[in-house]
């Protein structure tokens, strides 16, 4: 069985700038991504609007090598954390056909 | 936000007050009275003090929305229909004044909002904006709860009132969004040259193509073209099953917006708590700028032709605020706006306002008018 080293980028944040930050990262180099609905509470949580699908916060999942990581990283710190209820944090992680994330 | 611009806005009450005399109050005490004793406002003061007791009522999200997509539908799809008789009977003549009248207030509310906020309340000019986005719009909601009001007392507006609903949705939106970023982009470009960082794109177009395209508008207007084109070239026969399930006057309407009013009432409750966050300038606003606004409307509805029926209805639509499309466009568009203050101030001042007190003061106001 063969594993790739990759980085998962993670993005918690309100649902009206998720699918933005998405596309965006897709740009940037990310091959694909996966969004999530989920619930919780957070210190600028109440700043959340519903968005018409009803889904108030998302999550966004990038596997990506690690200079796309960073390119992703920094642009959402530098667009969307000033005004909007958003987290970001990368992991190391082991992806079975890898290869695909390397590939761009 | 000053004392003494709360105190401004507190003159005018009784002023306005004194324009009723004692008879007319206890016939506003009469239809307040109708009106709260019926189910769909009894729900939503369920939903209330479900949330604030801590109680066990959970509407399913996919039920909910469900439910909204049932509305909406209905609204227009009925709104066709009806419109499509009007059109047969008289053309257009009777239509385009009241067309008129709702793009004029659409215009003018957010900036009467916008104003009162910015100079009155000293709300900062993305605040003042993202709220005057949301009272320059509408509550397809509060439209149907009105049309509700109205069919019970016997007095059923026009047949063209969900196409206003639809005309009224977009400019307040619109225009509000543009005077605030407009104004703000000053601050931003000097903020983005003190930190050194590239001036962020304003967004404003996409939040404006959001709202056009939204649910509210492509399933409201897009019913109201079938219903439309439908009645006009389909047989009678064929048309009346879609007319029995759609019909605002029908069972499975009114149960739905029962369940509607419910979950609206459960939410509300959560955002009771934020009252207290915005302030007493917010709270005043939220009750009177709708007064002012659905004066307006059922005043300019009833010059433009409406009954009294309409003219109760186009001033409950006039003075609501919007709290499903205005919010992510606002979002998008002036992130900088506390998006609590909106929020609280349509969803738990203005709309149960409305609900419980609104719909049959403007009932009255009609009357007053001269509505017949």
């Amino acid at each position: 069985m063969q594993l790739f080293p990759l980085k998962l980028v993670t993005v918690v944040g309100e649902a009206v700038i998720m699918e933005d930050i998405a596309e965006e990262a897709v740009k940037l180099g990310a091959s694909g991504y996966s969004l999530t609905e989920i619930h919780g509470h957070g210190s600028r949580s109440a700043r959340n609007v519903i968005i018409s699908s009803g889904s108030k916060t998302l999550k966004a999942e990038f596997v990506v090598p690690m200079d796309v990581a960073e390119k992703i990283l920094t642009h959402v710190s530098h667009t969307y954390f000033e005004h909007y209820a958003c987290i970001a944090w990368l992991s190391d992680v082991q992806v079975m056909r890898g290869e695909a994330y390397l590939v761009k | 936000m000053t004392p003494s611009s709360l105190a401004v806005m507190c003159d005018h009450v009784p002023a306005v007050l004194a324009a009723f005399d004692s008879a007319q109050i206890s016939r506003i005490l009469n239809s307040l009275g109708q009106n709260l004793l019926t189910p769909i406002p009894l729900c939503f003061l369920l939903g209330i003090i479900c949330t604030r007791i801590h109680g066990g009522i959970k509407i399913p999200k996919e039920l909910y929305l469900s439910i909204a997509i049932f509305l909406l539908m209905s609204i227009g799809f009925i709104g066709g229909h009806e419109l499509a008789h009007e059109y047969q009977a008289h053309g257009v003549a009777t239509i385009w004044k009241p067309a008129l009248v709702t793009l004029l207030l659409g215009c003018v509310t957010p900036i009467t909002s916008f104003v009162v906020l910015r100079y009155l309340g000293g709300f900062s000019i993305a605040d003042a904006a993202g709220i005057a986005a949301h009272y320059g719009s509408t509550s397809a909601v509060t439209y149907a709860v009105a049309n509700s009001f109205v069919e019970q007392t016997g007095h059923a507006a026009n047949s063209y009132l969900p196409t206003l609903v639809t005309i009224l949705e977009c400019p307040g939106i619109a225009i509000a969004l543009v005077i605030g970023a407009a104004l703000s982009a000053r601050e931003r470009a000097e903020k983005a040259a003190a930190s050194g960082r590239p001036v962020k794109e304003s967004k404003l177009g996409e939040a404006l193509y959001e709202v056009i395209t939204g649910q509210s508008i492509m399933l409201m207007a897009g019913l109201l073209v079938i219903g439309f084109i439908s009645t006009i070239f389909m047989p009678e026969k064929g048309l009346e099953p879609f007319l029995e399930f759609f019909k605002s006057k029908g069972m499975l309407f009114r149960g739905v917006l029962c369940i509607f009013l419910l979950e609206m009432g459960l939410v509300a409750g959560e955002k009771l708590g934020d009252l207290l966050k915005v302030g007493p300038f917010l709270v005043t606003f939220g009750i009177l700028m709708p007064l002012i606004h659905g004066f307006l409307g059922v005043y300019l509805g009833h010059l433009a032709g409406l009954n009294l029926g309409g003219c109760t209805v186009f001033g409950a639509i006039v003075s609501s605020a919007s709290y499903i499309a205005a919010p992510p466009a606002v979002r998008l568009t002036l992130p900088e706006a506390n998006p609590t203050l909106s929020i609280t101030a349509a969803l738990a001042i203005t709309f149960p306002f409305n609900i419980a007190f609104g719909i049959p003061i403007y009932f009255e106001m009609a009357k007053w008018v001269g509505a017949t």
